[in-house]
């Protein structure tokens, strides 16, 4: 190396740099600015918190993260009750606090933020000694950040830059080619690793627990699919929900419309994750991993009128509990509206039967086309020790058309029944033609302009549904999912129209409906009371009509002396803290409780068999 | 001289280099043994390396062994040269370099303050940063933040007020 040799003019060399602007602040002469855009420290500056008390929802991600310690959730009075927040809030102890930012970082609402003030600079109270240090700092060192320091925006995060994971694992879903066909399940599931990696994005905040009605351990069961534990992940599912197949796929998930990622990204796909971890366990392994052995005996006898997921739920939870459980079903499978009312393309057989002969193998006797009427109801009344009534709403509810002797309106239930039946080849064939009108804009009503959509392409080849509802599109009580996979697979929706009249031919058959506009559908106390507006017609043109316009409950096998001491409001049994009807051993759970959701029947069927534990103990 | 010249030249001249490759075009990295470490940095400071940008350190703590980085920079060649050594750490011990650069005392009081790394020869260490230390230096892996925290400030207690 020859950095020694030097030229006889290097120091003149410099005399180049003489008229050049100088790169260096000749402080305090000048005061060149280092952030042209804001004035002092850096923009992203990891100063003292701010926290939006009202955008928080207390998920409590930042204490867990800490590494020092320095958060701690705390209860504020002072905080909006929200759904899916708690009244959490956080507390900052800047003793410990070491200001690397984790706690924004993994913010999952993006309300916490860091300022660009500092002005602790820990001088240690002169009275401190070694003993009294740690009093005194954790009385004057503690810090609520509230909106303080929110107007000097230091360090916080965006989208771009996050810890979370905000996007959710794709699912694969056939495409609408090639599901409209049949009835093969649309969602495939995920696998393995898919799972894993959706299992990682889960923040254990647990909001979601306090959102489901029968407060699954969510957390806890994502946690064992991340671990790669399927066992003790289908143990923590099964502590509180004896239907996992089944909400596993047609759940409401109100656990993911909570979800604290949900807020600046993609959900947690919980669903599907349950789904996962019961589909990759098969049933034989579940009695290894579930404790099936009763507690205790209890020697009595509980008669479930009903087998559908509200019975089945009641049956299981008491079955741990020692009692003898028979249930009544009329329909050839217990299932009830899981098997009747959804179509296979959302809901397999396979799936929901693995849930029921679990549930079976627990002791519980179903009793399969056993319908009950009033003397049948004297009997088991006075054969057993309880009863538990939950027949769900199984009535179609009717539009006021006239529809004397027309064989072809049909409504939902009975409809979506017979291609259960179709399907399973317990008959030869469903009744449609190629021209088929829906009414209503529920997830029943999509389930059965789907299904025709399916028929017809397997019976004539090409698809003609039409699905007229009363509401508007944004208050269209079905899923969004729903509206957007129907109109793939050719189905075509018309809003806000209400029937008028069936218009026939010259032979009596049906041939189109005329409708008229809705104005509005519920009234100022937001009660359904639709209004309409007569000069705005639209007529389609159908022969086949489908009302799916709601189910009402059956009360009638109940005889008139039990009944008349049950307290009933808008269709539904009014019951006691104890889920009783009032009437001494008679209870009640499901739909009949607390209008149709699957998941709710699971959390009533669950109360009525505490419920039934209490009356004896 | 580009990076492939410089790295030829060192591996020429100096003996005992135990690994030498390239990260991008404009740094790379040489491994040398502890013992070697005065020798291999006042060649390359006689090489036209005449900046040390920084001293630091890593702590290995499942091979048992603490590396120490140092971090030098040449304007002529514009390249940044990291130079890394191993050393043991249950005892970890190495020469200072305070007389080849002097602004080696500094880096070197921070990296003890930090990793506990002892620097014969430099016999300021004074904590330039941490207050009434009485833990193991907190840059090591072992070093638990929460449980220090919890020690010296006692649990979190909620607001008085």
């Amino acid at each position: 190396m020859d950095y020694k040799k030097k030229s006889f003019f290097a120091p003149f060399n410099s005399l180049k740099y003489l008229l050049k602007d100088p790169v260096t602040i000749r402080y305090p002469k000048e005061n060149k600015k280092t952030y042209p855009e804001v004035e002092g420290v850096s923009p992203q500056y990891r100063g003292r918190h701010f926290n939006d008390l009202e955008k928080c929802i207390g998920c409590g991600t930042c204490e867990d993260i800490c590494p020092t310690g320095a958060i701690q959730m705390v209860e504020f009075d002072d905080v909006k009750e929200k759904n899916g927040a708690t009244k959490k809030r956080p507390v900052i102890d800047y003793g410990r606090c070491c200001f690397c930012g984790f706690c924004v970082d993994v913010c999952t609402t993006s309300s916490l933020g860091m300022s660009r003030e500092y002005v602790n600079n820990f001088p240690t109270p002169p009275e401190a000694t070694e003993d009294t240090q740690g009093e005194i700092i954790s009385k004057y060192f503690i810090i609520r950040p509230d909106l303080n320091f929110s107007k000097n925006q230091g360090w916080i995060t965006d989208n771009n830059y996050s810890w979370l994971e905000l996007k959710r694992v794709v699912m694969g879903i056939f495409n609408p080619e090639e599901r409209s066909n049949s009835f093969l399940e649309i969602v495939k599931g995920y696998t393995k690793e898919e799972a894993i990696l959706e299992a990682r994005r889960c923040v254990a905040c647990g909001l979601c627990k306090d959102a489901c009605p029968i407060h699954m351990d969510i957390p806890e069961y994502i946690m064992a699919i991340f671990n790669d534990d399927v066992k003790e992940s289908v143990k923590e599912i099964y502590k509180t929900n004896p239907l996992p197949e089944v909400c596993g796929r047609v759940c409401t998930h109100k656990c993911e419309s909570v979800c604290s990622l949900g807020h600046r990204g993609e959900p947690v796909a919980i669903r599907w994750l349950k789904r996962y971890a019961v589909d990759s366990l098969p049933l034989e392994e579940y009695k290894n991993v579930i404790a099936n052995k009763p507690i205790k005996q209890a020697g009595k006898s509980v008669a479930i009128i009903g087998g559908g997921p509200a019975g089945l739920s009641a049956a299981y939870f008491l079955s741990f509990m020692g009692y003898r459980i028979t249930i009544f079903e009329k329909e050839a499978k217990a299932g009830g509206i899981a098997r009747y009312g959804i179509p296979a393309y959302r809901l397999p057989e396979d799936a929901l039967n693995k849930d029921i002969d679990f549930i079976k193998s627990l002791g519980v006797e179903i009793k399969t086309n056993t319908n009950i009427d009033k003397n049948m109801f004297e009997k088991i009344y006075k054969e057993y020790d309880a009863i538990i009534i939950s027949t769900g709403f199984d009535l179609p509810r009717s539009t006021n058309l006239s529809r004397n002797g027309m064989e072809n309106v049909v409504g939902a239930l009975p409809f979506l029944h017979d291609v259960r039946e179709f399907l399973s080849n317990k008959i030869s064939d469903v009744k449609i033609t190629d021209n088929v009108l829906v009414i209503g804009g529920g997830n029943v009503a999509f389930d059965c302009s789907r299904s025709v959509a399916r028929l017809q392409k397997m019976k004539f080849g090409k698809v003609k549904v039409t699905q007229v509802c009363l509401e508007t599109p944004d208050i269209i009580p079905a899923d969004k999912e729903e509206i957007e996979e129907s109109a793939e697979e050719g189905v075509t929706l018309i809003y806000g129209m209400g029937p008028k009249e069936i218009i026939l031919d010259d032979k009596g058959n049906i041939k189109g409906l005329d409708f008229m506009k809705c104005e509005s559908v519920f009234d100022e106390n937001m009660r359904f009371n639709p209004k309409f507006n007569e000069n705005e017609r639209l007529i389609c043109e159908a022969t086949m009509i489908i009302e799916a316009i709601g189910q009402a409950p059956d009360y009638s096998f109940i005889p008139e002396e039990y009944r008349s001491k049950m307290k009933f409001e808008r269709g539904k049994i009014v019951l006691d803290e104890n889920y009783s009807t009032g009437i001494e051993k008679i209870f009640a759970a499901g739909d009949i409780v607390k209008g149709p959701d699957i998941v709710n029947g699971i959390a009533t069927g669950l109360n009525a068999a505490k419920g039934v534990d209490k009356l004896f103990n | 001289m580009n990076q492939k010249e410089l790295i030829e030249y060192i591996k020429n001249n100096f003996k005992g280099i135990e690994n030498i490759k390239s990260i991008d075009e404009k740094q790379f990295s040489i491994t040398v043994q502890k013992e070697r470490i005065i020798n291999i940095l006042s060649f390359l400071k006689l090489s036209n390396f005449k900046e040390l940008a920084l001293i630091t350190a890593v702590d290995w703590i499942k091979e048992e062994k603490i590396e120490v980085v140092y971090i030098l920079f040449s304007y002529e060649y514009e390249q940044q040269l990291i130079v890394k050594t191993y050393i043991d750490r249950q005892e970890p011990s190495i020469e200072s370099i305070k007389n080849l650069w002097e602004i080696a005392t500094m880096y070197e009081r921070d990296v003890h303050e930090f990793f506990g790394i002892d620097f014969i020869g430099n016999d300021d260490k004074r904590p330039l940063i941490l207050h009434n230390w009485k833990d193991i230096p907190p840059l090591r892996k072992d070093f638990d933040s929460l449980k220090y925290s919890n020690t010296i400030f006692g649990k979190f207690k909620k607001d008085k007020e």
